[in-house]
């Protein structure tokens, strides 16, 4: 029946796409942002444990650490290895004479530990040459590329140079990393050369990552190295724990995308619930013929929830659809990428469930109690 | 043909219908209004009978009663023999389904189903499956002259042709007994005569009765028998003669 009232029908669609498409894709820009906030961590996967100054609260936070700290890390009792890592802002000039703010981490120039996962081009090796940089490929192809006006920009390349701080550096490697919160470009090079790049800090150790030995729990080892040094050890996940606390403490993510959310559940309920309802009012009449004519209310019941659910259905597929087509638009940028995930899909899913059956719950509830000897009134 | 007649095997035929000291009210204490005070009336198989009187006499109360959706306050009603008042909800509903078919005034066919489906809609609910349930009812509409036209929705269809089709879904499931409320008055004289035409022909056999609820003169001579209503009691039934309109 309700598919006769295209007016209603597709109002109530639209209301159950719109509700979706927000209870969709503001989360998933939430979940996507708050990834980024560790994704440093994420990327460097190798170490167990993080040791940083007690302050610290997320990845972006940077109190150096003196050099000999790591020797002390490493004379805990449970720690295989561990080495410094060390993460700086400069100001890169491009070829062209731009200017761009970059994230520079330092690796150990024994080990190398800490660099990309996946180098697309030139090795992580190369890193032990003069001047050596690898670059991450999001900036290469924007922020760090070359733009001429007029012409698309060209993308950096190995063997280009850049100037960091007015050093020189040499592009020799382009590496796949997950953009961080602030989506700065990345640009690795080995711990010394970083020293290099950075002449006003005397101490540059931002982090030190350590491997706990084997059969050693990484927990322990960390509460250890904490105990032994003063300085602040946590487990990968606990500091990616820590990062999102703070990000939730110290800032309105979670309020503002989550009210954005309520308010698409709240709209979508009022709307689809006020349309759905309308609509069986329109059809009283015809529920009452059904009643009398030996229809039972069970039935009726699932005529009703049937309707429901197919707009619901219907619905909820255009809102998750526009979702997933806003989120593939964002691959091809430069910033945030955003991903669906399963779990959202099935928590806006049921907020959609809910929302359809709250609306049929309002309309059955008037056509059962329907006394069937309406239809004689004419 | 005469309602209290034997049929052919010389039996007298048990009525479709006794109601007995019916009475039923609306609303309670000052506002209290009696609609039915004391109905007796009995309706007979093959009989085609008329419910007249003025409006808010309690027609439509009374029929409300004898099809089952509305229950009495005191008094017995028996359909076939049973008391409805004691069946149970669920019992009831599916006696309504089975042995009653309604045609209302305002046609109140489904307008978003095409004119097939409206009229299988009593089938369907008898559990019959939706392909023979169709064919059963394109089936019905050639009985009302609507045999070609089962796919179209009945916002294409006069008004007239609208009440054919709702005599097509009254009668498809075969009922025993046969309610309408006012069939002809949202009709023209020439469309309302030829309805209760039909209504005559089709409708009313040995084994079904037909209960038209009716304040349009122009049908009269079609009953039976009319029962005059007023004021919440049947003041005089009285037996039609019309041999010209029987043939």
């Amino acid at each position: 029946m309700l598919l006769g009232d295209k007016g209603k029908y597709l109002g109530i669609v639209s209301g159950i796409a719109l509700a979706s498409l927000l209870m969709i894709q503001q989360p998933s820009i939430l979940f996507t942002m708050l990834s980024q906030t560790y994704s440093l961590i994420t990327d460097i996967s190798l170490p167990d444990i993080w040791v940083m100054d007690p302050q610290v609260n997320s990845t972006e936070d940077s109190r150096p650490l003196m050099d000999t700290a790591v020797y002390r890390v490493r004379g805990v009792q449970g720690v295989e290895w561990a080495v410094p890592l060390h993460k700086g802002s400069q100001t890169v000039r491009l070829a062209d004479g731009e200017l761009a703010g970059a994230m520079i981490l330092g690796l150990d120039d024994a080990t190398l530990i800490g660099g990309p996962g996946q180098v697309l081009s030139g090795t992580l090796g190369d890193l032990r040459l003069p001047d050596a940089v690898i670059v991450d490929e999001n900036s290469a192809m924007s922020r760090l590329a070359r733009h001429v006006r007029g012409q698309p920009p060209v993308p950096l390349k190995v063997g280009d140079t850049l100037e960091i701080n007015e050093k020189r550096a040499t592009v020799v490697g382009i590496a796949r990393a997950t953009p961080t919160f602030r989506s700065d470009p990345i640009i690795y090079t080995t711990y010394s050369k970083a020293k290099n790049f950075n002449t006003s800090d005397r101490k540059m150790v931002t982090f030190i990552l350590a491997k706990a030995k084997p059969g050693e729990d990484p927990a322990l080892v960390a509460k250890r190295i904490s105990k032994a040094t003063d300085l602040l050890a946590l487990t990968a996940a606990q500091f990616k724990q820590r990062c999102l606390d703070f990000l939730f403490q110290h800032t309105g993510m979670l309020i503002n995308f989550g009210f954005v959310v309520v308010v698409g559940f709240v709209v979508g309920t009022a709307v689809t619930g006020q349309i759905f309802y309308n609509f069986t009012l329109d059809n009283l009449r015809y529920f009452g013929v059904f009643k009398a004519m030996g229809t039972s209310n069970r039935t009726l019941l699932g005529m009703i929830l049937l309707q429901a659910l197919m707009v619901g259905v219907l619905g909820y597929g255009i809102g998750a659809g526009l979702s997933a087509l806003f989120a593939l638009s964002t691959h091809s940028g430069e910033n945030i990428k955003l991903e669906l995930g399963l779990p959202l899909l099935c928590g806006s899913g049921v907020a959609v469930l809910l929302i359809v059956l709250f609306a049929a719950v309002i309309s059955a509830r008037k056509v059962l109690k329907l006394e069937p000897a309406v239809v004689f009134k004419s | 043909m005469n309602a209290s007649a034997p049929n052919m095997a010389g039996h007298i035929p048990a009525p479709v219908v006794v109601c007995h000291g019916l009475t039923k009210s609306y609303g309670s204490g000052e506002a209290r209004t009696l609609a039915l005070r004391g109905i007796n009336l009995t309706v007979n198989p093959g009989e085609l009978l008329m419910l007249v009187g003025p409006s808010g006499c309690g027609k439509t109360t009374l029929i409300s009663v004898i099809a089952g959706i509305l229950d009495q306050d005191d008094g017995v009603c028996e359909l076939f023999g049973r008391d409805i008042a004691k069946m149970s909800p669920r019992e009831r509903v599916l006696f309504r389904g089975k042995n009653i078919g309604f045609v209302f005034q305002a046609f109140n066919l489904v307008p978003t189903l095409t004119v097939a489906e409206n009229v299988a809609i009593p089938l369907m609910i008898n559990g019959i499956k939706r392909r023979d349930a169709l064919a059963r009812a394109l089936w019905q509409l050639e009985q009302v002259g609507l045999g070609d036209r089962g796919n179209d929705l009945p916002t294409q269809f006069s008004g007239g042709q609208q009440q054919r089709v709702a005599i097509a879904r009254a009668l498809v499931h075969d009922p025993r007994l046969v309610v309408c409320d006012e069939p002809t008055s949202a009709l023209d004289h020439k469309t309302g005569i030829r309805v209760i035409e039909m209504l005559k022909s089709l409708a009313v056999s040995d084994n079904r009765a037909l209960i038209v609820v009716t304040h349009d003169q122009r049908i009269f001579s079609y009953a039976d028998r009319i029962a005059q209503m007023d004021d919440g009691v049947i003041q005089a039934t009285e037996e039609n003669h019309h041999e010209t309109r029987q043939g």
